[in-house]
């Protein structure tokens, strides 16, 4: 399954100044606990949550940012107000170590938008080429239904759910041709 | 674009104290309460929402603001903006405590789906996925009220099996199983009509729908898939594209025998007889139980994503989803065999043709993986030789499509998940290991931690040393690659005049000079007898890209894995090996790309395992005396790689002895000895009117102190020891000395010289000191190279220069 959807403001490269930011995360399924262990209570739960899923932020920043730097191109302007294609945008696959954050391995699907990124964590049996064709769908129409940028996203849970219901509902990923897009685009917009 | 503006907001959310967010909270309450909560609302509770997410520590709410959160949510007369935020803000706060929240009595499925998604997230302390999952299919049985979709709950289903498999009984999944053939294999294949429109001028009669069509715009020739198109789609058409895209964890959690987490796969009975590789035909499959009829279905839904994946497709997004479809139906395929071996014949001649179709289309490479698993999974009960496929998977594609960093990530768990298979000595996965190393060469970042995992089951003592060569490469062999992929892309192919020296990287490739040494550094299979050496001139050729980013994250790796490497060596390697390899780290050690920090890395781990080497088989010392006296006496050693030479000379101090070897003569420890006193008498020259190079102090005392030691086991040799020590006070004050050496290192130097003196005057201690018993060497306390020996120096001199103050005991 699709452990977690995540939206994050990338930062600084490195231990700088600017750390990454969780700005949206939609988590699918209990943080887990390694076998044995009891899940204790419900804010250690909470919190256990919370802290997976800024460990895996913080991850996707790192992978971002080391890709930038691999292409030896500067970093792209920041988002204009309307936004971009991002179909030539950088993406890629990591792997998450048993126990680091989530109790079994995980794969980490990545894309990033300039000064942005969003990840899906799948665990190991998802199609990871459908992830990563997910993201491309959901991103664009995410960054479309969240203006202004920045303040948008935060105060704008219900925008976010709604898209996040058509194109990932309870994290599972759908196989959807360019037609089915357009029939959610059109439920969306009604 | 994270502006400063969001980043005070969150600071504000997170600043919000216990009383205000209370106070807040009751105002949100309020308007809930009122008539018809609209958007000042909707508004309220999106920053409620955000005080709650902000803060990873606790934000208590009322009771009372919950419940009133949960039963706006679960009120039909509600705005959708205001149930959905209601969800986010429970769902954010979860596992919530006073949750009173159930699925039974909601009918409606768009809500029962959110409210489901709060329930789920709860952590199951009451049995909520059980419920969640009773309800669902309780619905899905049931007949739907009009205007009701089943669409929302699939997703749900497939959720709740992910969490908590047990949780629907076996009749249950038969049930899920019976609906999800029927709509796997009957969906409508006419396309859907639009929502009629209820304006005034809208027109009351609705066109005829046309027939769906495929990818590249023909007629569906076929029954309806994802991979079918439409303007409008049927209710059961997307229920046909939702219960295929569950299809995979359904199959894994309830194909099988028994009940199987949706991670496991379930191995099939291999007793089943061969007569039942006739397969049902599909008149008969209505009598077939629920799950085998599944499990037909599913198949027939393969074979036929397969045969739509051969089609143009129009659009990039319908080209790219054939693509996934392509890998989920070939996996599913995989599944299937395994859950019953009937299918395999079947499978297996279909899926070879497949290959013979994409094996060369790049575009379609990560498929190969899939189809190779399923080969290595069945091939031997199919009877199909598939060696030629695993030939191309592990020769051409990675020297083709290393730069495809998706491909490349896939193509290595594939191989970690058969990683039995590279064990195998002589195995084309084993042989193919040169070709797997450009997958991380070019991206370095992501394949790290998974060649951490991958390269103990590529070495044993035949690839060893061409695997301590291939890591030392592995920067310049991301330097040819780029190389490699530039030539490929240059439009005019540059004139090679063999008798002119190329003047850039890329000229160089199809040079004659070069051409044979980027061909060995870009080979795709094992070759252990061909020597490294000729890289020698490629390496310096390659220096102009030793800056490159790609290449210097690629260097980033090497120390890693150099580590990982000694340590799974040292479990297998025997005596000879470890000379081979003591040898091979002298000369690599200035035979390394030109890139400062990678060169310092890469000396420092040489250098400590070499000491564990030493520690392994001391008598590595006699045996390589040669190679070793070569070493330590060339002084420009000391400049280059200080961490290797000091190493080299702590390594014959402490092992050139009779009790690690009983080769060791006396002749030999004299020759080191003057081979070292030579060495330091040139370090510590002063020439008048000259200046002198710097050299690191801790060669100094290395060299002081292994002298020391040899001196003590040939006991001739003291008196010149001695005199040498006791001219390093004039040298470490003369002017030209004190320019180049800070105050500390030369105190330190002098220091350990005198304390080496002292030592000297008591033969027979200095000898116990330096020469103790192997059993004692090998205890925990004398683990680092200068660890005690600092100590017992201070003690012996104190011993013989007392202190004022100090008696003697």
């Amino acid at each position: 399954m699709v452990r977690a959807f995540l939206l994050l403001a990338l930062g600084g490269p490195g231990p700088g100044p600017a750390p990454c930011r969780v700005l949206l995360a939609r988590a699918f399924a209990p943080p887990g606990t390694p076998p044995g262990t009891p899940p204790g209570s419900p804010p250690r739960q909470r919190l256990r949550r919370k802290e997976q899923l800024l460990a895996v932020a913080r991850q996707v920043a790192s992978h971002c940012h080391l890709h930038q730097a691999s292409s030896g191109r500067p970093p792209a302007p920041p988002l204009p107000e309307d936004p971009p294609s991002l179909h030539n945008a950088p993406g890629g696959l990591f792997r998450l170590a048993p126990g680091d954050p989530f109790p079994q391995g995980t794969s980490v699907a990545w894309l990033a938008a300039p000064s942005l990124a969003f990840a899906l964590v799948c665990d190991p049996p998802e199609n990871l080429a459908l992830a990563e064709g997910t993201l491309r769908h959901l991103a664009p129409r995410l960054l479309a239904a969240l203006r202004p940028p920045g303040t948008g996203v935060l105060l704008r849970p219900d925008a976010a759910d709604l898209l996040l219901d058509r194109l990932l509902p309870h994290g599972q990923l759908l196989f959807l041709s360019e037609r089915f897009l357009q029939a959610v685009d059109r439920e969306l917009s009604r | 674009m994270f502006s400063a503006a969001a980043e005070s907001f969150l600071r504000q959310a997170r600043e919000v104290q216990p009383e205000e967010l209370q106070r807040f909270a009751a105002r949100v309450a309020a308007q809930l309460q009122g008539p018809e909560p609209g958007p000042e609302a909707a508004a309220c509770l999106q920053r409620l929402h955000l005080v709650v997410a902000a803060s990873k520590y606790p934000r208590r709410l009322d009771g009372e603001i919950v419940g009133l959160l949960q039963k706006v949510l679960c009120s039909s007369k509600c705005p959708e903006q205001i149930q959905l935020l209601c969800a986010a803000i429970l769902r954010e706060m979860s596992p919530c405590i006073d949750l009173s929240l159930s699925c039974d009595n909601i009918q409606d499925t768009k809500l029962l789906s959110l409210v489901s998604s709060v329930l789920l997230a709860q952590g199951d302390k009451k049995a909520e996925v059980a419920a969640v999952g009773q309800r669902i299919v309780k619905v899905l049985e049931g007949r739907l009220p009009e205007g009701q979709s089943s669409r929302y709950l699939l997703p749900v289903l497939s959720n709740v099996i992910s969490l908590s498999p047990e949780a629907l009984t076996e009749e249950q999944t038969n049930v899920v199983s019976k609906k999800m053939a029927d709509w796997l294999r009957y969906a409508s294949i006419q396309q859907g009509v639009a929502q009629p429109s209820r304006g005034f001028f809208s027109n009351p009669r609705t066109r005829q729908p046309g027939p769906v069509t495929e990818v590249d715009g023909a007629i569906a020739t076929d029954f309806f898939t994802v991979l079918s198109l439409g303007q409008y789609y049927t209710e059961d058409q997307w229920l046909n594209m939702q219960a295929f895209s569950m299809l995979r964890k359904w199959l894994l959690c309830y194909g099988g025998k028994g009940l199987n987490a949706p991670n496991s796969g379930n191995r099939s009975e291999m007793d089943e007889s061969v007569m039942s590789m006739v397969s049902t035909t599909s008149t008969s499959s209505h009598l077939l139980p629920p799950k085998e009829r599944l499990r037909e279905k599913a198949f027939e839904y393969c074979q036929r994503l397969i045969e739509q994946s051969n089609r143009q497709a129009l659009k990039k997004a319908d080209g790219d989803l054939q693509k996934a479809c392509l890998i989920e139906a070939v996996t599913i395929m995989d599944i299937i065999c395994k859950q019953d071996s009937s299918y395999v014949y079947r499978a297996a001649a279909f899926l070879k043709v497949l290959h013979s179709r994409i094996s060369g289309d790049a575009t379609y490479a990560r498929a190969l993986l899939p189809i190779a698993q399923f080969f290595l999974n069945h091939g031997e009960m199919a009877a199909v030789d598939s060696d030629a496929i695993y030939k191309h998977l592990l020769t051409d594609i990675p020297a083709q499509l290393f730069h495809n960093a998706s491909l490349a990530f896939e193509f290595v768990l594939f191989c970690k998940e058969n990683s039995q298979l590279f064990a195998e000595t002589s195995s084309i996965f084993r042989q193919s290991f040169p070709n797997l190393f450009k997958f991380l060469a070019w991206n370095s970042p992501p394949l790290i931690s998974e060649f951490v995992d991958l390269l103990p089951f590529l070495l044993d003592a035949g690839t060893a040393i061409e695997i301590f060569h291939l890591l030392l490469d592995l920067p310049c062999l991301t330097a040819a690659l780029d190389v490699q992929m530039r030539s490929t892309s240059a439009s005019e192919r540059a004139s090679c005049d063999p008798a002119v020296k190329p003047a850039t990287c890329l000229e160089a490739f199809r040079h004659p000079l070069y051409k044979s040494a980027f061909q060995y550094l870009l080979r795709i299979e094992s070759a252990p007898e061909d020597p490294p050496e000729r890289l020698i001139p490629l390496r310096q050729l390659l220096g102009s890209l030793a800056s490159s980013p790609r290449v210097v994250q690629c260097a980033d790796t090497v120390p890693v894995l150099l580590e990982l490497f000694f340590s799974v060596v040292a479990e297998f390697a025997d005596g000879p090996l470890i000379n081979q390899l003591v040898v091979l780290l002298l000369q690599r050690s200035d035979q390394l790309y030109e890139i400062p920090a990678f060169k310092d890395d890469v000396h420092r781990v040489l250098s400590s395992q070499l000491v564990m080497l030493c520690k392994l088989h001391p008598a590595l010392i006699v045996e390589l005396s040669k190679e070793l006296l070569e070493f330590s006496g060339t002084v420009s050693n000391i400049q280059n790689k200080e961490a290797v030479f000091t190493h080299v000379v702590w390594a014959i101090g402490e092992y050139m002895s009779v009790s690690y070897d009983k080769r060791c003569t006396v002749e030999q420890i004299n020759r080191f000895f003057e081979t070292l006193e030579a060495v330091l008498f040139e370090v510590t020259q002063v020439r008048p009117l000259a200046s002198i190079p710097s050299y690191a102090p801790r060669a100094i005392t290395v060299l002081m102190t292994a002298l020391t030691k040899l001196a003590a086991r040939s006991q001739d040799l003291i008196p010149r020891v001695s005199l040498f020590l006791s001219k390093m006070r004039t040298f470490l004050q003369s002017p030209a000395v004190t320019s180049v050496y800070c105050e500390e290192d030369r105190e330190e130097i002098l220091t350990r010289a005198t304390e080496l003196m002292n030592l000297l005057k008591m033969p027979s201690v200095a000898q116990f000191v330096f020469t103790p018993s192997v059993d004692a060497a090998r205890s925990r306390f004398q683990k680092e190279v200068n660890d005690t020996l600092p100590s017992a120096l201070r003690i012996v001199t104190r011993l013989l220069e007392p202190a004022p103050g100090f008696v003697p005991g």
